[in-house]
């Protein structure tokens, strides 16, 4: 056949670590045998060999090219097998696929990031590369909720960012427990807290589809325009490449037009929050 | 484009010669009707020239129901299909855009496009559902690689491609064929096929018209229509521009493309079980809009062609082109 590169065959890479974040998350550290590097907000499909693959954003530093990490949280067929998986195993990986987050746009400006539940993992990856441009940034703010405290993956990242210049992070659970001493509501709630430099300024979300969609309203009542609202989009991205048609939400292709799009772009779309 | 001409009994025994080089498809006539065979010695009295479309659409040529994608091989053998229709070469204009998009080419899509030379077979024959002027679709193809047609006891070789040409200079007694009678013959006939579907599509809208109308249309008719679907999917799969598919995984990191349909319950859902296309209304609903409002906002070629087929092959006896009348009341 033609010198084109095969599309649907994945790059190997092998399971080094496997850290347990909550009972249902883990991440799973992974050496591609090929050279492999991503930008942040892109996502990959990464495979089980022989049993099937799934759309994560790769949780680590787009910086890091050497390694890559993903947290799964185990809610499917496909992830179930992935959390069996021990170190040593060879996983498949297909990408980096999709438009990330333009952090390029976000010069100059304050980010104000909201997520909730597993969309953490993404965030994270966002987060080390804003604090890679730290320099060119106002100040970061990320503001999440999980369900109960032991549900917050990461928690040694809230304190390392506390103490990063022009980095500030908020946590609330919807439901607290005997050692819980913080804020209790959904993650829209820290948003009241803070102060924000409108037109200076740019919101991301990441979390459950209905996080999204009242994080969304929140940061348009705050006075962000739609274009200055940033969405990762999940939707059953199964080939990555804009052709399987799993992932159409309208008239793009989640897997290839997006994951991320501003609100603006997607806000006349049906159904965006379903 | 220029026209060739060849007696029929000399074209029977040219394309037996042609056996030995190429695989041939060719639209026949069987007992169920008009569909695709390969061709052999015996058949080739059996082509059904300028008749209605096959059964089957063409794309299932490029995008095979299951395929290896990984490791798949595919022969350099040259593969002919005749007596595409003109709808269905008009149909594979999106699946070029979607498999043939520069940014991630579809090797096996390309490789069989590449492999293959696609006659056309001029339509002067009305099938009951078939509508594809209402679309703008002309029921002949000036797109094909080459397209045919036969008059009397001759047949007409339309050469329109490169391609096309290529294959036609295998037939060494073909002439070139200027006589305007007979070139006024076949617009006149051209023209009678186009009268004959456009009177029998009076009162459809047009493709865009019914992307409008869809867009307003509201929940009951979508329950109405959608009341008699079972979900079995054929519709999408008889279709000549629907290319949803699945990939499935097999030992040693191996993809099969697998043909799937946005009307199976599931297609949509995500792991955790958030499943946007869970009711059969919304399911139904979305197969149109892909069609008629999403598709045209994304690419530039038509995703319905008008050849009828969903209408012919659903169970249930839905007919869409009665939603889209019953929308333009």
């Amino acid at each position: 056949m033609t010198g084109i590169m095969n599309i649907y065959k994945p790059v190997r890479a092998k399971l080094t670590e496997v850290i347990e974040e909550s009972p249902l998350i883990k991440t799973f550290v992974l050496i591609p045998e090929t050279e492999f590097s991503f930008g942040t907000g892109q996502f990959i499909e990464l495979s089980v060999d022989g049993i099937g693959e799934a759309p994560f954003t790769p949780s680590s530093s787009p910086q890091v090219t050497d390694r890559l990490e993903v947290t799964v949280m185990k809610t499917g067929y496909v992830t179930e097998y992935m959390h069996n998986l021990e170190p040593g195993a060879f996983m498949g990986i297909r990408g980096p696929y999709g438009r990330g987050y333009p952090v390029e746009k976000f010069f100059g400006k304050e980010v104000i990031i909201l997520g909730g539940g597993c969309g953490l993992a993404p965030i994270r990856s966002l987060l080390y590369a804003l604090e890679h441009i730290k320099d060119k940034l106002e100040r970061v703010v990320l503001c999440y909720g999980s369900k109960t405290p032991a549900d917050c993956v990461y928690k040694p990242l809230f304190n390392r960012l506390n103490n990063t210049e022009k980095f500030e992070a908020y946590r609330t659970v919807d439901k607290g427990d005997e050692e819980w001493t913080g804020p209790v509501g959904v993650a829209t709630t820290l948003l009241n807290k803070i102060k924000v430099n409108l037109g200076k300024s740019v919101a991301v979300v990441c979390g459950p589809p209905v996080m999204m969609k009242f994080g969304t309203m929140k940061f348009l009542e705050m006075g962000y325009k739609d274009q200055e609202i940033y969405l990762s989009m999940e939707k059953n991205m199964s080939c990555g490449l804009g052709k399987c048609g799993h992932c159409m939400m309208g008239k793009y292709f989640v897997c290839k037009d997006g994951p991320v799009f501003t609100y603006d772009e997607i806000k006349d779309t049906p159904d965006i929050w379903k | 484009m220029h026209y060739l001409s060849i007696n029929k009994e000399e074209w029977d025994k040219a394309v037996e010669q042609m056996l030995m080089s190429f695989t041939i498809f060719a639209a026949v006539e069987n007992e169920f009707g008009i569909d695709y065979e390969e061709l052999s010695a015996s058949n080739i009295s059996k082509i059904a020239y300028n008749r209605a479309k096959p059964s089957t659409p063409l794309k299932s040529f490029f995008l095979p129901v299951r395929e290896n994608v990984t490791s798949g091989k595919i022969g350099n053998r040259q593969r002919v299909i005749m007596g595409a229709p003109g709808c269905d070469v008009e149909g594979l204009k999106l699946l070029d855009e979607i498999y043939l998009d520069k940014d991630f080419v579809d090797i096996y899509y390309h490789e069989h496009r590449k492999n293959t030379v696609i006659i056309s077979f001029d339509c002067f024959e009305k099938q009951e559902h078939c509508h594809c002027t209402t679309y703008g679709i002309k029921p002949w193809s000036e797109e094909a690689d080459l397209s045919v047609l036969k008059v009397e006891n001759l047949i007409l070789l339309r050469v329109i491609t490169e391609k096309g040409n290529d294959f036609a200079n295998h037939f060494s007694v073909t002439r070139e064929m200027n006589d305007e009678k007979l070139l006024a013959l076949i617009d006149e006939a051209h023209t009678a096929a186009v009268s004959k579907l456009t009177e029998a599509g009076d009162g459809l809208p047009d493709y865009k018209t019914t992307g409008i109308l869809l867009q307003k249309a509201g929940d009951e008719i979508w329950k109405k229509y959608s009341s008699r679907c079972v979900s079995c999917g054929a519709c999408a799969t008889i279709c000549p521009t629907c290319s949803c598919f699945l990939l499935i995984d097999k030992p040693g990191f191996e993809k099969i493309r697998q043909m799937d349909a946005c009307q199976y319950p599931g297609f949509e859902r995500v792991a955790g079980g958030e499943d946007s296309l869970f009711e059969l209304s919304r399911r139904f609903r979305n197969r149109y809009m892909c069609k008629y409002v999403w598709k045209p906002g994304k690419f530039n070629s038509i995703a319905c062609t008008g050849c009828g087929r969903c209408i012919e092959a659903c169970i249930g006896k839905i007919n869409k082109n009665e939603l889209f009348m019953e929308l333009a009341k």
